[in-house]
């Protein structure tokens, strides 16, 4: 009787994979070609997860300045390589890069309360 | 029979023979066998085929940008122009942005390092001014991002020209010359340091440089450039490494990098925190467009020959963890060496045909 019930539950766990897999709401991809990031689409919120995904010939430096000026170091991003960040302040924030200025992306943080429809 | 057979083997062993001492052996660009171990694929060592999307990256623009915030004007360049060679700009009245950025050194000064009002040597040399207009990051380490903004920094540094940019507007307004220039290039706004800057920033725009050889090879005329040239293009692409900092129309990236120089100016580490360990000793690649073939060379003019920047960038750099990963250890045959300068000498055109003003 245990090993129907353990079949089931590997079952649902295998078929709740992919799901998992998949970028889920708060996570977002950027993929930065040559001396240009990709538009950044949707909405991004506090928390959310953003990965740049460095698919240009040369290395990157990302770095993110919110609106209360504090600022997010990304670090070296060698070719091929994808480097995270947890958007930490509401509001409008710019992305550039340390070794590329012409690198440049804006993008608005929205507060998770927004999430409530306060 | 086997007389006819043996004569077959004979001539096809001929032909095995001329095939690999034609094909495999190591061979200069121009064709003849040499003893090096450098041995490039057949498009670099053999033919000079250039691909014409690699020329593409290379194409002129066709028309010169300026902010919307300042148009682009023939009286505000009139006007720039006529400030630009104005010594009175400076402390002493003895120095002009010309004194530097002269046209006769390609809008350089040919300085190992620059000097100014107090005759201190700048810790930097004076990059040219040619093709600012489409400069994204000014200066050495990229401290202003316009060209208007970056107009006022060599006028207020000490041991530049040495003048508070309100002392540099008032000497101006005393000039009852230069009122009709203004309200030509800016009707109604007067002398203000906003007009002042943005007149010099105009002007600058203006410093294109002229077309050269290797533009008029990249627009299809094959006899422009040599084929040494065109073979040092490859190069320059290829084995060289160059174009991965000295890429675009005007050879550079408008980028920072560590290019492994013994300094202890950190250049624009000065501007980012100290976790950014890339951007320490990190300087921006500077245009190769009509470089002075005589030197000197780097941001502190710390290198007198063309060989002697090969040298540096075949040894790869001091090793630290702020070097670019740009920079990786080359190796270069004499040939190619000789490819490579042949190639940078296509980068010179005519001087520009700029007319001295007459100061008011």
């Amino acid at each position: 009787m245990r090993l129907p019930i353990a079949a089931f539950v590997m079952a649902m766990v295998v078929m709740a994979l992919p799901l998992s897999s998949k970028a889920s709401a708060g996570e977002h991809v950027v993929v930065l070609h040559h001396m240009e990031l990709d538009r950044i689409e949707g909405e991004m919120r506090v928390d959310d997860v953003v990965t740049f995904d460095n698919r240009s010939d040369m290395t990157h430096n990302l770095y993110i300045t919110y609106a209360d000026g504090t600022v997010d170091n990304l670090d070296t991003q060698t070719p091929g390589m994808k480097r995270t960040v947890k958007l930490r302040v509401a509001g409008p924030a710019v992305v550039r890069c340390w070794i590329h200025p012409i690198i440049k992306s804006e993008l608005v943080v929205l507060d998770r309360e927004d999430d409530a429809g306060k | 029979m086997t007389e006819s057979r043996f004569f077959i083997l004979l001539a096809f062993a001929i032909v095995l023979t001329i095939g690999v001492a034609a094909g495999v052996a190591p061979r200069s660009p121009h064709g003849t066998t040499v003893s090096s171990v450098i041995v490039r694929p057949v498009s670099a060592a053999v033919g000079v085929h250039v691909p014409d999307e690699l020329k593409a990256k290379y194409r002129r623009p066709d028309a010169i940008p300026s902010p919307p915030s300042n148009p682009l004007t023939p009286e505000k360049a009139e006007l720039g122009k006529t400030l630009f060679f104005d010594p009175r700009l400076s402390r002493t009245g003895s120095v002009s942005c010309a004194s530097c950025h002269n046209p006769g050194f390609e809008w350089g000064d040919g300085l190992k390092r620059g000097l100014g009002v107090t005759g201190v040597p700048l810790p930097r040399r004076t990059p040219t001014v040619l093709n600012a207009a489409w400069l994204s990051a000014l200066m050495w380490d990229g401290r202003a991002t316009t060209l208007e903004q970056q107009a006022a920094l060599p006028i207020t540094a000490e041991h530049e020209m040495g003048l508070e940019l309100e002392e540099a507007v008032a000497r101006v307004k005393d000039i009852a010359g230069y009122a009709p220039l203004f309200e030509a290039a800016y009707p109604g706004e007067g002398v203000r340091a906003e007009t002042l800057l943005g007149a010099l920033a105009s002007f600058q725009r203006t410093l294109v440089s002229a077309e050269a050889p290797f533009d008029k090879w990249i627009d299809g005329d094959e006899t422009a450039i040599s084929e040494a040239a065109k073979r040092g293009f490859l190069v320059f692409n290829e084995a060289g490494r160059c174009s991965k900092c000295h890429s675009s129309w005007r050879l550079t990236d408008d980028s920072f990098h560590d290019i492994g120089l013994e300094s202890g100016d950190i250049g624009r580490g000065q501007f980012a925190p100290p976790s950014v360990v890339i951007m320490q000793h990190a300087f921006k690649t500077p245009t190769l467009r009509d470089f002075r073939l005589s030197g000197p060379y780097m941001h502190d003019g710390s290198m007198a020959s063309l060989d002697e920047v090969i040298d540096h960038y075949e040894d790869g750099g001091k090793k630290r963890p702020s070097l670019s990963p740009e920079m990786k250890a080359i190796t270069l045959s004499a040939q190619e060496r000789a490819d490579l300068v042949a190639y940078l000498k296509t980068l010179q055109g005519p001087s520009l045909d700029v007319r001295m003003p007459r100061l008011p």
